[in-house]
């Protein structure tokens, strides 16, 4: 226990993706949904990044979380102030380093940002599917994936990585598609969702219901249900946050001393902060997708329908589970529970923990330790 | 090869004399993840280990080695009996927070297990104590007492005297003298300045 090394190499010259265009993958065969449903065709939004190698070996997916999307890197023309949602991650010599991995983001079966999901025409009615799309689950989202690495040509993937639902993505390849999955990260992520977790995701899915202009989900998409979506984001980027980390970032902060305001008008920084995020998220989220999404993540369950241990049993790749000592909405226990069934089945397995204090969202923050620990795992 | 690397590779020679090839083992306080990589190397384990400080289980993933990041105890609760051929704690009993449980619980989750110790009964440590009054610095314990961690070292015939009130089967037990080298035939508690046990129930 006291042999020494030296502290790992610093990162060598990091560069950005740059501008990037997303493509839309299409197949025309019908595809059908673990819960029975089917849609006449898929469309999957994806980007990529880097080259596909001769040897069709250096492919890396990476799953996006929640209410993120295909767009994870670069910029798709100057006028976009923010870069994709892991910038900091996907480039020229980051730890998803695009000079050696072709990289490939897409966005989620039963997403709003351009895949066939609540919000997309259905191509029989030229309507758009609402609460005709089918019963999602996360075993579909890695099945519609697998149809787009088909035509990618990628026949087995170097990596599988994702933090959140991601990470769950990242989990149901290794168990579904092991003869694909050279090895995979999941981050912040778990087996199922705790009560806590269901209990968040339903107070948003009735924030969205209960607002009239939901309609059973027949709403004008030029003017959605803005309040339930965004308090329902509000309250979950609560989740996605820590005590800790919203003290250090927002304390009692005041936004102004005007003493000559509303009284219930925006006081505290935090409360602006929330109200700010809500009211984006509303521009750029489909409230049904919403809904989808979170039951969809509710329901995954990889203890059923024999156990964890029976699910994970299919599993060959190398694997690297990290959890977040702040996050309380897939806290530590539901990441290391994954962890030691596969150390129990004898797979090769290994949990990592990283202390920060961002909460859920710890995995998309810049972080030395948690780039090390990828880096290193993707290069072994 | 630096004297220390020298001396933990006889250690490591020891360790892997009991370990059967194929086995699964299970690295308590696996460091680096050196000895798990040697094992596997020598004995084509499959090999886990455990530990607490992110750095180390960073070096066991660059290593190859499967690593847990975390409590021991906690760790060793979700095995079911026999998971694992053997158990090993290679300088890391004297640092666990509860000795007696989780040796109890190595060796439910393991077949066989080993421990690898200082023997703190060692000729030069009670010298030291007897002349100065104060504890030995040197190569083994590098540090002043007020910078290293909790610590709880124990002698020789202390061991001995824990496997007998608890029933436990020394199987095989190798002492090494001073020079943590050649091997220690003689009045270990006096003589040996590291043993390593081969256990079982």
């Amino acid at each position: 226990m006291n042999d020494s090394e030296a502290a790992p190499q610093a990162s060598p010259e990091e560069g950005d993706v740059g501008f990037v265009e997303y493509q839309d993958f299409v197949s025309h065969e019908p595809f059908h949904f673990e819960s029975g449903g089917t849609i006449p065709e898929l469309t999957l939004r994806y980007e990529t990044y880097g080259h596909l190698n001769a040897a069709k070996d250096n492919a890396i997916l990476i799953c996006h979380a929640l209410s993120g999307n295909h767009h994870c890197a670069g910029v798709h023309s100057i006028d976009e102030r923010k870069s994709g949602w892991w910038n900091f991650a996907v480039g020229p010599g980051k730890p998803f380093d695009t000079s050696r991995y072709f990289v490939i983001c897409s966005n989620s079966l039963g997403g709003c940002s351009g895949s066939s999901g609540p919000y997309s025409i259905n191509p029989e009615t030229g309507e758009r599917y609402r609460l005709d799309f089918p019963k999602l689950t996360v075993h579909d989202m890695v099945k519609a994936q697998s149809l787009l690495l088909d035509s990618l040509g990628v026949d087995r993937l170097h990596a599988v990585v994702g933090g959140s639902m991601g990470g769950m993505q990242t989990l149901q390849w290794a168990i579904d598609f092991p003869h694909r999955v050279g090895r995979y990260i999941a981050m912040a992520c778990c087996a199922r969702h705790n009560a806590q977790a269901i209990a968040f995701n339903d107070t948003g899915r009735q924030a969205i219901m209960r607002d009239p202009i939901w309609d059973n989900g027949n709403y004008d998409p030029d003017q959605p249900p803005g309040h339930g979506l965004a308090v329902a984001r509000m309250m979950a980027h609560i989740t996605y946050l820590s005590d800790a980390g919203m003290e250090a970032k927002f304390g009692r902060k005041r936004r102004t001393e005007d003493a000559g305001k509303e009284h219930f008008d925006v006081e505290f920084e935090v409360e602006s902060y929330l109200r700010y995020q809500g009211q984006s998220f509303v521009g750029r989220f489909d409230a049904n997708t919403y809904l989808y999404l979170t039951k969809a993540l509710d329901r995954f369950d990889l203890h059923g329908p024999v156990s964890l241990d029976d699910t994970l049993s299919t599993v060959t790749a190398p694997g690297l589970v990290v959890g977040f000592t702040s996050d309380w909405l897939y806290p530590p226990q539901g990441n290391r529970e994954v962890a030691e069934a596969l150390l129990r089945l004898g797979k090769d397995a290994t949990y990592a923990e990283l202390s920060m204090d961002f909460g859920h969202d710890s995995f998309l923050v810049r972080s030395p330790e948690l780039y090390d620990l990828i880096r290193t795992f993707l290069d072994r | 090869m630096t004297h220390n690397k020298m001396r933990r590779q006889v250690d490591f020679q020891i360790i892997a004399r009991w370990v059967d090839e194929g086995d699964r083992v299970l690295d308590l306080g696996c460091g680096r993840g050196v000895l798990l990589e040697y094992l596997k190397q020598k004995k084509s384990v499959y090999g886990v280990g455990v530990d607490i400080s992110f750095e180390r289980i960073l070096s066991c993933v660059k290593r190859g080695v499967p690593a847990y990041h975390g409590d021991v105890q906690a760790l060793l609760a979700t095995f079911g009996d026999n998971a694992f051929d053997r158990v090993i704690f290679s300088r890391s009993v004297e640092l666990l927070d509860d000795p007696d449980a989780i040796l109890a619980e190595g060796l439910r989750v393991g077949k066989r297990v080993t421990v690898g110790f200082v023997n703190h009964g060692f000729w030069l440590n009670r010298l030291n104590f007897l002349l100065k009054g104060q504890r030995t610095v040197n190569e083994v314990y590098p540090r002043q007492w007020y910078e290293t961690l909790r610590s709880n070292p124990f002698s020789v015939s202390e061991f001995d005297a824990f496997c007998a009130a608890r029933a436990i089967n020394i199987e095989n037990r190798v002492y090494l003298g001073g020079d943590w080298s050649d091997e220690c035939k003689c009045l270990p508690n006096l003589f040996a300045g590291y043993a390593i046990y081969d256990l079982s129930i």
